[in-house]
């Protein structure tokens, strides 16, 4: 047995609740939430409000409190309880409120809303309409977030609990079933046995890798060497994904319990979980899940009563979107530069310190208690032949309904754009809709048909990636897309190898002259020649896949390219310098509101009369164009 | 343990832990690599010698100075993907450093004809950010005098707070191993100076004849570890250290029979 | 307005933080973001400290430091404001939305205004993507940001005393 790995205390812990009980058995456990599940009355109403990041960006920290101090000034008797919740995923219309048992969901709460909620629904029974979500185009008003297109296309599984579960309560936890599948695993279950269920569920790599993950259990349980390490990758980087945010965020204990599991299989008896220092709320509440976790005996020397002994610490990242890559995570958590390093000898059997490390994403993770519960089997019977289960995507971008969205895999990217997502606001055309992040590729309108699924997006030219889903729409120029996601690799390049650091550097610069207006003839051509040196001789995934958004865009929008080149002329009308804004003089009212909101004072014009742009002096930054409330100003 | 694999068709033995750029060298197919030096372990970054490896059925590009041998292995090091590959590194090179020597020779030997890019990245005095100077000042020196600082593009090989360390051993086998000719030492009275590490170290030089040998620190810790009967030998620049060993080995050496013929003509000293 | 940095006692500042982590030097990381945020920044002194206590070579301490953006080795302005420039919100606008900043405040990427009131940090997407465009001064947290209210959002900041902003717009 090795020697037991003290844990370690993070400074900004929250207070650890009083210790009632340590749970020395699975019996134990089941006595446990057996009293939990008795306590709860069918009764009972239970506020809970969304305390997500984005929520609380918004102003649910002054919502919580207000509902709180208005609850203790309820009538005695009026058994109401309130419980802070973590994401969602439909963070665009938080603060969110959900009333149970009514079911009654209630969206863009403000604390001058609570004192009316209070009178209404919970003492009242009714809901309170004008905080109803409305569907975008009947205009009826839903009540329960089953009714909701966004809410009821989905399956989900991963994130059943966001926003029913109170994520520093384990007891919450542990009344949904928590910690029933590490029990069975432990008393139940050999390591071996553990794997096979995981192999059999076909469970692939939530994180972008898409390896399967019982075949990476299996060669880390095999390595030679001790000790063993699992890690959870939460560095999350892909702009505009944020579903391990949520998940950390909403449901800690799972991704702990599908660690204790992982690493009971693998003979691991240290673990880190890696979070980017940009998610400060999902750092606090893992390490409050996991001081629970320890108080209950469920994390640390021998886990309900099994002998196994497990613990894990927490490291943030520093800001580096390289880190996501594996050997460089690990390279951080060695305290040096995330610097990855080839993987000619995989990291299952040499890793964190030279040693067999298990790394898996915290979606993966999140999974596992699941399959360990209801069988690999059922597990394998959603999704497609070669990618089971379902995939939390976040679908942000110019659509509808933005936000997290949990699918079976197979569902095609049309259904989840426009059925779930409600479409193209404003009345827009789709153009294409961006998968995997910087690693992935535009996917335009004739291949939405297209499933969400490990291989089928390969085909189109895309990756599955971490599940971000950007959705663009006629006014996105797709060179400019490339430019950004070629500029933002640049500035995340580590630099050790020759054709990231110097090939995105090349490509950046052809890539900028495009959009400012001085392509030349030959620069797709050139564009294309550095892709291929990325694609054949970078070291790591981020120089490796660094062409994809520019191969995508040149494929399938090459007009664009060409446009910009030939005619100095951006056709979606976003690259500054290469289109005009001009007042329409045949809708202008004159209403002269234009005039001080421009930082150049290059508009002119009486009061209700025609206002005029000067072009000389105009450096298209759009104020105006933002402004203006009689859509008079046009792009052209 | 020895193992067989093949490269380019033919096959050759190779011993358990090498790799197959080691393997190659060995067996004569040259390789380009800047970024590798025997002294130091594999660190890939350069990406030139990239070869291609068939396993399972699969071909892909790796770097050779990376690669284990394995049993059964097969090598390909002239294929047109490999050499269109390796071009397109050094073109990036190329950019990065137009003047060097080093580079435009490398470039004609592996045949590089494509025209060049513009230059969008600098280093200082032609440097490529290959790590030798690091890995050798940290891995075999124990120095860890200089580091890598930034990231990306704006890399560069530093010593602390771009001020001269107080961990440099002025031992110069940074400028040793460097590829590029990019790192000299520069020696003045009575110090040395690292370029371009800013690096000053009081300097050590013959006491004989007063030619440099090495920075003192260096000087210092060699005579600690060996002890005083070397340190007579790390005062001393080969020039005098030989004329030294020479003298003394000769007032050692008892008067003997041998080689009459030679001795009659032998001046005294 | 001058900004205020208090000599601190960097010896007992780094043995606090290094002690938090077990004086595991892995954490090497983990104790530098504490120090930035207990600080200011990873000022030259503390690095020294931090090396010294941990017996890690200086240089990789100075590596560690110079390669994470969340690291600044020099004092920050007394506010810092932090411009979402992940995918969604470039697009829906923060690309302008930060050259307006740069502008108005003279500053590059990850500059200090002269005064010393402002830090600009561009940051690659917060995972608050259905607010974007966002902006964050001092972590509190501006959605749905236009160009045309970067001066309204900056004012209140640039008087004396804190910003009167309660985030609605």
């Amino acid at each position: 047995m090795t020697t037991f790995w003290p844990p370690m205390r993070l400074p900004e812990r929250a207070a650890t609740m009083a210790i009632t009980k340590a749970i020395g058995s699975a019996q134990e456990l089941e006595h446990w939430r057996q009293e939990i599940d008795a306590r709860a009355s069918a009764d009972e109403i239970t506020v809970m409000v969304c305390t997500g990041t984005a929520c609380n960006a918004k102003g649910a920290g002054a919502v919580y409190g207000a509902m709180k101090k208005a609850l203790e000034e309820l009538p005695e008797g009026a058994a109401v309880q309130l419980k802070p919740t973590g994401c969602h995923g439909f963070c665009e219309r938080g603060p969110i409120v959900v009333v149970a048992p009514s079911d009654i969901c209630y969206h863009n709460v403000r604390e001058e809303d609570v004192g009316e909620i209070v009178r209404e629904t919970l003492l009242g029974g009714r809901p309170v309409e004008r905080l109803l979500y409305k569907d975008a185009s009947t205009g009826e008003a839903l009540r329960s977030s089953s009714e909701i297109e966004f809410y009821n296309r989905q399956t989900r599984l991963v994130l059943r609990h966001n926003g029913s579960i109170d994520p520093g309560s384990i007891e919450d936890y542990i009344g949904v079933r928590g910690y029933v599948s590490l029990a069975r695993v432990l008393t139940q279950m050999t390591p071996e046995q553990v794997i096979d269920e995981v192999e059999r569920s076909g469970l692939r790599g939530r994180g972008g890798g898409g390896f399967p993950t019982g075949r990476k259990w299996r060669s880390c349980r095999e390595a030679e060497g001790e000790p063993k390490y699992v890690i959870c990758n939460g560095d999350e980087g892909d702009p505009g994904a944020f579903m391990d945010r949520s998940i950390m965020e909403a449901n800690p204990q799972a991704v702990i319990e599908g660690m204790i599991i992982g690493a009971y299989a693998i003979g691991a008896h240290q673990g880190y979980i890696y979070v980017r220092n940009e998610y400060p709320l999902a750092v606090q509440r893992l390490a409050d899940a996991l001081e629970q976790a320890r108080d209950y005996g469920l994390l640390g020397e021998n886990i309900l009563g099994s002998g196994f002994s497990f613990d894990i610490r927490i490291n943030r990242g520093g800001g580096a979107f390289v880190c996501g890559e594996s050997t460089a995570l690990m390279a951080s958590l060695e305290g040096r530069p995330g610097e990855p390093r080839a993987k000619y000898i995989h990291t299952v059997e040499v890793g964190l310190h030279g040693k067999p490390t298990n790394l898996n994403n915290v979606e993966t993770w999140a999974n596992i208690p699941l399959i360990v519960e209801r069988g690999g089997e059922w597990f394998a019977s959603i999704g497609t032949k070669g990618s089971k289960g379902t995939k939390v995507f976040s679908l942000v971008g110019k659509v509808q309904n933005t936000g997290l969205v949990e699918v079976p895999m197979g569902m095609t990217l049309r259904e989840i754009v426009f059925e779930i997502g409600g479409g193209i606001p404003g009345g827009k055309e789709f153009k294409a809709v961006q998968t995997g992040g910087p690693s992935g590729g535009c996917i335009p309108a004739e291949f939405l048909d297209t499933p969400v699924d490990f291989d089928q997006l390969w085909e189109v030219g895309s990756i599955m990636g971490s599940g971000g889903l950007i959705v663009m729409d006629e006014d996105t120029c797709m060179v400019n897309v490339a430019r950004y996601f070629t500029e933002f690799l640049k500035k995340e390049s580590c630099g050790k190898c020759v054709p990231c650091r110097e090939g995105l550097a090349q490509m950046e610069r052809i890539l900028a002259r495009i959009c400012e207006g001085e392509g030349q003839e030959g620069d797709v051509e050139l564009l294309l020649d550095l892709c291929d040196v990325l694609d054949d001789a970078a070291l790591c995934a981020l120089g490796s896949t660094a062409s994809n958004p520019v191969r995508s865009t040149i494929k399938h929008f090459r007009g664009e390219y060409d446009e910009h080149i030939r005619d100095r002329h951006c056709p979606a009308h976003d690259c500054r310098g290469l289109f005009r804004y001009e007042i329409a003089a045949e809708t202008c009212t004159g209403c002269g509101a234009c005039r001080p909101a421009c930082p150049e004072d290059a508009i002119s014009g009486e009061r209700r009369k025609p206002h005029v742009i000067d072009q000389a002096k105009c450096i298209q930054c759009g104020a105006c164009f933002e402004v203006c409330r009689f859509d008079s100003v046009a792009k052209v | 343990m020895a193992i067989r694999l093949t490269i380019d068709g033919h096959e050759v033995e190779a011993q358990e832990g090498q790799t197959v750029l080691e393997v190659a060298q060995a067996a004569g197919v040259w390789i380009p690599a800047l970024c590798h030096h025997p002294a130091v372990s594999s660190y890939g970054a350069c990406r030139l010698c990239l070869v291609e490896v068939k396993v399972r059925g699969r071909t892909r590009l790796v770097t050779s100075c990376c690669y284990p041998a394995r049993e059964g292995l097969e090598v390909l090091t002239d294929t047109e993907r490999v050499h269109r590959a390796r071009r397109g590194v050094m073109r990036l090179l190329l950019a990065r450093a137009p003047e060097s020597r080093v580079l435009r020779a490398l470039a004609t030997s592996m045949g590089v004809t494509e025209p060049s890019l513009p230059t969008v990245t600098h280093g200082e005095r032609d440097c490529i950010l290959c790590g030798l100077c690091v890995n050798v000042c940290t891995e075999v020196m124990g120095a860890a005098a200089i580091s890598f600082v930034n990231r990306g593009v704006d890399r560069v090989v530093a010593a602390p707070f771009l001020e001269s360390s107080e961990a440099c051993l002025g031992c110069g086998a940074c400028a040793a191993v460097c590829p590029m000719g990019s790192v000299e030492l520069r020696w003045e009275e009575a110090e040395l100076e690292v370029v371009p590490f800013n690096n000053r170290r009081p300097a050590m030089r013959c006491r004989e004849c007063g030619a440099p040998i090495s920075g003192l620190p260096f000087a210092q810790q060699v005579q600690e570890r060996l002890g005083e009967k070397l340190a007579l030998a790390v005062s001393l620049c080969p020039d005098c250290k030989r004329k030294a060993t020479a003298l003394a080995a000769k007032k050692a050496r008892p008067a003997s029979d041998a080689w009459p013929h030679l001795r009659a003509g032998v001046r005294e000293q | 307005m001058e900004t205020e940095i208090a000599r601190p006692d960097y010896g007992a500042v780094v043995e606090a933080v290094v002690e938090r982590y077990d004086r595991d030097p892995d954490f090497l990381i983990s104790m530098l973001q504490d120090l930035q945020r207990d600080l200011g920044c990873v000022s030259p002194e503390a690095l020294r400290a931090v090396a010294e206590v941990l017996h890690v070579p200086l240089s990789q301490c100075y590596s560690v430091a110079t390669f994470y953006t969340s690291f600044s080795l020099v004092p920050r302005g007394k506010h810092l404001i932090t411009v979402c420039l992940g995918t969604v919100c470039y697009l829906k606008g923060g690309k302008e939305i930060a050259e307006r900043i740069q502008r108005e405040l003279g500053v590059e990427s990850g500059g200090t205004t002269e005064d010393g009131l402002f830090t600009y940090q561009p940051v690659n997407c917060l995972g608050a993507c259905a607010l974007a465009p966002v902006v964050v001064v001092d972590e509190k947290y501006y959605e749905h940001v236009k160009v045309s209210q970067v001066d309204d959002i900056l004012a209140p900041y640039a008087s004396a005393g804190e910003g009167g902003h309660n985030g609605d717009h």
